[in-house]
């Protein structure tokens, strides 16, 4: 484990420590490891440290095995980039969120519904997308409506109506952007949470004993918890061409767009027999609110979701193969922009 | 000339057609001949022994591209895959200066002796014995499943030099070069379902094997058979198997509605998730590392996914207008599909190593 996964390890089973015991629905923003975060620089690693995709990958994979209740995908990675490349004033400290939502212009007014906001009590970056360009504002006042997601986690709608002078208007391509830099980061908090499901699920059942035997010592467990690795494995290299691309030719390129495209139907693909055989292989304590189990799975199948279905980036892909004059060519490679 | 541009040019001049599970089934001297003619044969062979002393890296390109367009490689494939590299790590200088360059000319093509009647999984149940004489080994026994061994010219034999020892199964084995030809070597078919013949049963009784034959240490066969497996464990040849059936249906499918389009990506999704996990593996691999473990994860996902595609595929034929054409590659691969989870270790053996690296074996 190189210097900085070390450090997101330690925050993260820090910031585990001291919550467990107290988690619940809804889970409440972890103010303790979000002033490490921010004191450590990783709070904002990407859009104020310099720092690449392949740190930010760490960060994010690394918090999401222990499970942090910390916006710190739309913080860095969403937010602060949205606002930067819009040109607005940019809140330096802070946890940060976007509200992204289709939206009407009338009377010079833009106005819509946001739903589905990640921890929208936090300040919030719109991102309002009309027919012909996207609007980007920090938006205060705003009707929300909030809840949680199936991990706990706070979502919420929030409905907005601001002057169309009080937003930037930046090209609707930055809203395609958008969209992948948040599919990118659900994929590597997937394999986060994913490989702490895994590592849960080997830890029940080597100690748990029945007909005088670790669960772990019968074969049908044990070829399990083999498929689950194999399927999370699938999902760390779909995931890793994903941060390799966006490593070498940034968030904006065809070669990203494509292996995030893979990589999110990877991944999601993953969940469902990941999730699956880790509740199976704990029996029935995991299904409950005291065991820690949920706050993996439940993340899992909570953030497959996220920024477009696991359908529709596997028809986008499915439409890349069929278009192509060799499907062989978009199972090596991106498709050549024509 | 890429590989790329060699297959297309070759198939338009000879007419061979993309094959389902090629590395077995289309077995080509002639084709085989031309790709090492055109350099793309014996790649990690070194140039002193005619090869073309590139990596590792290079080569898995070349052969994925072979199998992705259903290239008929059988002949030369397994002395270009397996025979080389283990000549090239227990060889003796005089074998490698006799076999290499005839392997890099694709002029050579050998079979595998491993599975018997009573070793199937359990390779180290293995009970044919080698027993010294003068100048060499006698060899008595039989091996099964033994791919090409009636067009090869030799088979590499794993046999028992020394007797049992329950306490140390692995112990005692040793690897012999069998000439095909060789007095006392019967060789008869083992026919598949449908009728093909890749398939043999050898019978071994009082083969004579000179010295020179030896590969490798005596009693390290164990040893030299297992060492490599990571690479043909992770292979493209674990996931391509069907590509040349899937990538013809796709091709063919017209105007799609957006449930077939999301079929057809997840297929492919999984073909990128499983390549990109096999080329991390075969990485680690040419960097000397060890990988035991996902190469083994990557022969069971990958090889399940072959199975899986061919009704994947079978569904969407549904949906292709002029389906008969592709009819004839759907039966086969029909007919292979079981072989997939089972040849080179079945897939519950391989779970079997995977927990042994999770810690929970």
């Amino acid at each position: 484990m190189n210097e900085l996964a070390q450090l997101v390890d330690d925050l993260g089973r820090r910031s585990f420590d001291a919550r467990l015991g107290h988690r619940g629905l809804p889970d409440t923003l972890d103010e303790a490891l979000w002033r490490n975060l921010e004191d450590t620089g990783l709070a904002r690693l990407t859009s104020s440290q310099d720092a690449g995709p392949g740190e930010a990958a760490i960060v994010l994979s690394g918090l999401a095995r222990h499970a942090a209740a910390v916006p710190i995908a739309e913080t860095d990675l969403l937010a602060a980039w949205l606002a930067a490349k819009a040109g607005l004033p940019e809140p330096d400290a802070g946890p940060l969120t976007v509200a992204i939502a289709d939206a009407t212009e009338t009377g010079g007014r833009i106005s819509g519904t946001a739903r589905e906001v990640p921890w929208p009590s936090t300040t919030i970056v719109l991102a309002a997308r009309t027919a012909d360009a996207l609007h980007v504002a920090l938006i205060e006042a705003a009707a929300k409506i909030e809840g949680h997601n199936l991990a706990g986690e706070p979502r919420g709608s929030v409905t907005f109506d601001v002057a169309v002078g009080d937003t930037r208007t930046v090209d609707v391509g930055v809203a395609d952007q958008l969209t992948r830099r948040g599919a990118w980061a659900r994929c590597n908090q997937i394999v986060g949470v994913l490989d702490a499901a895994c590592g849960l699920t080997v830890a029940h059942t080597t100690g748990r004993v029945q007909f005088g035997r670790q669960l772990s010592k019968f074969q049908a467990v044990q070829h399990s918890l083999a498929a689950m690795a194999g399927e999370i494995e699938r999902a760390r290299a779909a995931t890793a061409l994903a941060v390799a691309a966006a490593t070498d030719y940034g968030f904006d390129h065809p070669a990203t767009d494509y292996a995030v495209t893979a990589a999110k139907v990877a991944v999601g693909r993953a969940v469902p027999p990941v999730t699956t055989i880790a509740h199976q292989l704990h029996g029935a304590i995991g299904v409950t609110i005291e065991h820690r189990l949920w706050l993996a799975t439940m993340r899992a199948r909570s953030w497959v979701d996220d920024f477009g279905t696991t359908t529709q980036y596997a028809r986008r892909l499915g439409r890349m193969a069929l278009a192509a004059d060799d499907p062989w060519d978009v199972v090596v490679s991106y498709p050549a922009p024509r | 000339m890429s590989i790329r541009e060699f297959l297309t040019a070759d198939r338009a001049e000879f007419g061979w057609r993309p094959a389902v599970d090629c590395w077995l089934a289309k077995w080509d001297p002639d084709f085989s001949a031309r790709l090492a003619d055109a350099g793309f044969v014996g790649l990690t062979i070194p140039t002193e022994f005619g090869g073309r002393g590139l990596g590792y890296l290079h080569r898995y390109v070349v052969t994925e591209e072979l199998l992705s367009h259903g290239a008929p490689v059988a002949a030369h494939w397994i002395a270009d895959r397996q025979v080389a590299p283990a000549l090239l790590s227990y060889g003796t200088e005089e074998q490698r200066n006799r076999l290499l360059p005839r392997i890099a000319a694709a002029q050579l093509y050998s079979a595998i002796g491993m599975s018997e009647h009573g070793a199937g999984s359990d390779l180290a149940a293995a009970q044919t014995r080698a027993t010294r004489a003068d100048g060499g080994w006698v060899l008595n026994g039989s091996k099964v499943w033994t791919s090409g061994a009636h067009v090869a010219h030799q088979i590499v034999v794993l046999a028992r030099t020394s007797p049992l020892d329950t306490r140390h199964r692995h112990a005692g084995f040793s690897q012999f070069i069998v000439q095909t030809s060789a007095p006392g070597v019967t060789i008869s078919p083992i026919v598949l379902m449908n009728g093909e013949r890749h398939f043999n049963e050898v019978i071994f009784s009082d083969v004579f094997i000179p010295d020179d034959d030896v590969l490798g240490q005596i009693g390290d066969g164990w040893h030299q058979v297992t060492a490599e497996l990571g690479f043909e464990r992770s292979g493209p040849e674990r996931i391509l198997s069907t590509a040349t059936l899937i990538f013809s249906v796709i091709r063919a499918l017209g105007d799609v509605d957006d449930g077939i389009a999301t079929d057809v990506g997840d297929l492919v999704a999984r073909m990128i998730s499983l390549r990109q996990l096999s080329i991390s593996v075969a990485r680690t691999l040419a960097d000397g590392g060890d990988a035991v473990n996902r190469a083994a994860l990557v022969k069971d996902l990958g090889t399940r996914f072959e199975q899986d595609s061919v009704e994947l595929v079978a569904d969407l034929l549904d949906y292709v207008e002029d389906a008969e054409p592709l009819r004839a590659l759907l039966a086969t691969a029909r007919v292979h599909s079981p072989l997939f989870t089972l040849r080179g270790g079945t897939n519950e053996v391989l779970r079997g190593v995977v927990a042994k690296g999770i810690g929970v074996r």
